[in-house]
């Protein structure tokens, strides 16, 4: 049985939350743009743009602290950070583009060796996501396979009505727990569904893109394209899906922190080996990297892809690379192999 | 020049891309240039973006828009060496523009016998986050264009447009600097500290400017560690000194790194006092002419030392 | 330290109970792990590599560079060349690094089981196939012929020279060694010439034979060819790759080489595997 909330109420269910010790993350008015931040009471919620950064940091911060350590004469000790003292957090009205991202990115952080990091926070993560009524010239959410009201991600779904409000539908058990715990801000029923966004590029032929890839390791398009690429990590570091990370020790001999914080692939660094040798050393290589480790490498070995549509690279790319209108013309490319290898 | 309208005339992009295109055609025809720097469309409406140009059949490529913000002097930089190595470079500026391409002669980066600079005539740009497509206005016009004295750019191999008359527009940058310089020292550190503590360590600042052009930025070197690298207060700090330390005297305020900022730091607020501090202190203007170093650069006898205590 | 750590970055405390110094600039370390628990439990198997600290200074990359057959103490050998590599160096006996480890796949070395091994190595490449060699030195009645081709560009250069000297006194090895033409002394009693000269000049028997390749890249790529004329199939032989790594783990991103992670499908691949690959290492 589907539920509503009214706006009003959403805004409650933030402050009763808050209210419960939760950390609730969502939408908010940050001077000049709106960030996905921590908001101390519901009025905070602001849903008039896409925030300027994906929600990912809500499950793998900018920076954090893995450890700290102390050296003396007697030695060195290393104090752990436990991931088990990450809050239970709620994250608010988040784009279907943003949430698709988390499940997507629960593949590397957990094969093999698990990054509590990262799962404890999905682990103690509520998302509530919105349905997507807006989209700009750089939304393709539906040309890489989800849609305005993709409910990939989300434990609870919140769908804009034409009267306002929203309804309201359980994804999962964590959504449902929540639904269930504050009821009283829910009404039974239904409503009539705003018209959602659309975006204006059609579907892709995400297959085709991925055969073209398997063979076109080497080929002229990765110098045309990214002859231009200045190089700098505005796409990777707000990209939903961009999982690149640095580890550093930062502080001094006698005491430290290690850290983990945001990297790309793009940069011109980041493969460069201490000897100076560098296996990607030209912009292309680095462009080629991305491209691929988004729709063929994460493929192979997850079967999903880095890219959720949302246009935030497209936006803030300095010098106008379209990460759309490269897929489109490698989804119209011949299939020819190339001359490189696989 | 001043008019009545409160929009620029489209008609003098379209004018001005007409005679770039001419004028590519005929130096890679010619073979007077092996490649053109450009601006073509991008694929959203109202959006260009940087273009190279080798074949004489795609000049039809190149545009001239309000929305050509990109400084293209960054693809004859150092950083960019692959695309020098293709020979005589023919390349499109805007007055501003040139002026990091004067700043990068003087620093011995660039032979103006190696380029043909193609100077285009701008009434304006578009600031960042504009509504794309619709005449430049007060709404729409970035904030470097407001005041801009450098509408005709002066020494370029061939000069196109001719500059429409003008509407006034609220000279925001003066503004916004006369409001930063009546800050408190401590209130100038506050401002500062807020802004940079959003940096995220992108480097679109570092990777669009001309003059970014180390092989080996300060910033990325570890031996030793000069700035903190991960975006925390203490580092980014340290990294937005040594970026406007390193690009006073030198900056001839194309206001790039302050348009491709993702958190909108106003950066070019910074580059531009630091540049006033210049002309103030030494009488020094960036970009105008081809000088070998900058008051930064140099030692002299009659300098100011009354700062040393 | 917590012993049942979450935090898969948290390497173990391990202390350096003596150096080694092989070169002017490389240098082995024996460790050992403060933990005891951590010291009786710790195994890895042949090939697999380690992140190793300097606090302060960050995590560098090596190979294990000792026998697993060896046990209570691990070894890396390394050449200071960057950051970390440096402040590893400017330790002394007794003081702490950290061990993150062991990850990474190993050589299948029950499969060389009753097989002939032919060892190829350049310069400071020999450590990731030293850790095999002693394994199979101590199980020795396990392989055939042992042949070990080893190489630098001068003699100061070799690496292990102790050990070069007890390989050649052992009856069951055949070691031969060689200099680069000019990196020779006077009493220099090993060969003049390039690793993959003297390869194809030693000509060691590619029947029932494994070969185990790791050096330069430059050394690799005109090795491979003489492997085939002695004729190794690609899937005969084995190689390690090393790229710029941080997490060691798989999540980073830095050491792709195409769609293999070198931390988790590799460092081992065969000669097949790593022609498969992209050019991008």
């Amino acid at each position: 049985m589907p539920k509503t909330i009214t706006d009003q109420n959403l805004r409650l269910l933030i402050d009763a939350l808050v209210a419960e010790g939760k950390r609730v993350v969502g939408p908010r008015a940050a001077g000049t743009m709106t960030l996905y931040a921590p908001l101390a009471k519901g009025e905070e919620l602001n849903l008039g743009e896409l925030p300027r950064r994906s929600a990912k940091e809500t499950f793998f911060p900018l920076c954090e602290t893995i450890l700290t350590y102390e050296r003396d004469k007697e030695g060195v000790r290393v104090t752990d950070v436990d991931p088990g003292t990450i809050p239970g957090t709620v994250l608010v009205a988040a784009r279907p583009c943003d949430v698709a991202a988390a499940p997507v990115l629960d593949s590397v952080f957990s094969w093999d060796f698990k990054d509590e990091f990262f799962l404890e926070r999905r682990r103690k993560t509520t998302i509530i996501g919105l349905a997507c009524t807006r989209a700009d010239d750089a939304c393709f959410c539906t040309a890489v396979g989800l849609s305005p009201n993709d409910t990939k991600g989300s434990d609870l779904f919140l769908t804009p009505l034409t009267d306002g409000g929203y309804r309201c539908d359980a994804i999962t058990e964590k959504g449902e727990a929540l639904l269930a715990t504050h009821a009283s801000l829910f009404a039974e029923g239904d409503g009539t569904p705003a018209p959602l966004a659309e975006p204006s590029l059609g579907k892709l032929d995400l297959d085709r893109i991925k055969a073209w890839l398997d063979t076109h390791f080497e080929d002229p398009l990765w110098g045309e394209i990214a002859e231009r690429c200045a190089g700098c990590g505005a796409c990777a570091f707000l990209c939903p899906a961009c999982h690149c990370f640095d580890i550093v020790d930062e502080g001094g001999e006698t005491k430290g922190t290690r850290r983990k914080s945001w990297d790309a692939c793009g940069f011109g660094k980041f493969t460069n080996h201490a000897s100076g040798h560098n296996p990607r050393d030209v912009q292309p290589q680095r462009y080629r990297n991305r491209i691929m480790h988004k729709f063929k490498y994460y493929v192979d070995k997850f079967d999903q892809r880095l890219c959720t549509g949302c246009g935030r690279c497209i936006r803030a790319c300095p010098v106008g690379i379209d990460i759309a209108e490269i897929l489109s013309a490698i989804g119209t490319r011949d299939q020819e192999p190339g001359t490189g290898k696989d | 020049m001043t008019n009545t309208a409160q929009t620029i005339d489209p008609a003098l992009y379209a004018a001005v891309t007409d005679a770039i295109r001419a004028e590519a055609k005929k130096v890679l025809e010619a073979g007077a240039a092996a490649a053109v720097v450009g601006w073509q469309a991008g694929r959203r409406q109202g959006t260009a973006m940087p273009a190279i140009i080798t074949d004489p059949a795609k000049v039809a490529e190149l545009i001239f828009s309000p929305a050509c913000v990109n400084n293209l002097a960054l693809y004859l930089s150092k950083a960019k060496k692959e695309i020098r190595a293709r020979g005589r470079i023919a390349i499109v500026v805007k007055g501003c523009d040139l002026k990091a391409l004067v700043g990068l002669m003087g620093e011995n980066q660039l032979k103006r016998e190696d380029l043909h600079v193609i100077g285009v005539v701008c009434a304006g740009v578009q600031r960042a986050g504009a509504a794309k497509d619709i005449p430049l206005s007060e709404e729409t016009i970035a904030g470097k264009c407001r005041e801009c004295t450098v509408h005709t750019p002066e020494g370029a191999d061939v000069t196109v447009g001719t500059l429409p008359d003008l509407p006034h527009f609220t000279p925001v940058e003066s503004e916004e600097l006369s409001r930063l310089e009546a800050m408190t020292p401590a209130q100038r550190w506050s401002f500062w500290k807020e802004h940079f503590a959003r940096c995220i360590r992108c480097y679109a600042c570092r990777q669009v400017c001309p003059f970014c052009y180390c092989e080996q930025c300060l910033c990325d070197r570890n031996r030793p560690q000069a700035v903190e690298t991960t975006p925390r207060p203490a580092g980014n700090m340290a990294w937005h000194i040594v970026r406007a330390m390193h690009l006073a005297g030198r900056c001839a305020g194309c206001a790039e790194c302050e348009r491709v900022c993702p958190m909108d730091i106003p950066l070019n607020l910074l580059n531009r006092k630091m540049a006033k501090e210049l002309k103030e202190l030494y009488g020094h203007e960036a970009g105008f002419e081809v000088k070998e170093k900058g008051p930064l650069a140099q030692y002299r006898e009659d300098d100011d030392q009354s700062f040393i205590k | 330290m917590c012993d049942h750590s979450k935090n898969i970055y948290l390497p173990q405390l391990a202390t350096i109970a003596e150096i080694v110094d092989e070169t002017a600039d490389i240098r082995t370390f024996r460790l050992v792990f403060q933990d005891e628990a951590v010291r009786d439990n710790f195994s890895f198997r042949a090939g697999q590599f380690a992140e190793y600290s300097a606090f302060g200074a960050g995590e560098a990359t090596f190979c294990i560079a000792s026998a697993p057959t060896r046990q209570g103490y691990i070894e890396c050998c390394f050449r200071a060349v960057g950051r970390v590599t440096e402040a590893l160096r400017s330790l002394e006996v007794g003081d702490a690094i950290g061990v993150r480890g062991p990850y990474g796949n190993s050589f299948p070395i029950e499969e060389f089981f009753g097989k002939n091994l032919v060892f190829v190595a350049g310069g400071i490449a020999l450590p990731p196939l030293r850790t095999l060699i002693w394994q199979c030195l101590d199980w020795r009645e396990k392989f055939g012929d042992i042949t070990i081709v080893y190489g630098a560009r001068t003699e100061g250069d070799l690496v292990y020279k102790r050990e070069l000297k007890e390989w050649e006194q052992r009856g069951d090895v055949r070691l031969v060694k060689t200099v680069d033409p000019g990196g020779n002394s006077p009493d220099w009693d090993g060969k003049v010439g390039f690793v993959p000269t003297i390869l194809e000049e030693a000509a060691p028997s590619a029947d029932n034979t494994i070969a185990l390749v790791c050096g330069p890249p430059i050394m690799i790529k005109f090795t491979l060819p003489v492997l085939e004329k002695l004729g190794f199939a690609d899937s005969a032989i084995y190689t390690t790759l090393e790229n710029r790594m941080k997490c060691g783990l798989g999540k980073c991103g830095r050491c792709n080489v195409g769609n293999v992670y070198v931390c988790k499908d590799g460092p081992v691949f065969t000669a097949a595997q790593v022609k498969a690959m992209p050019q991008e290492f």
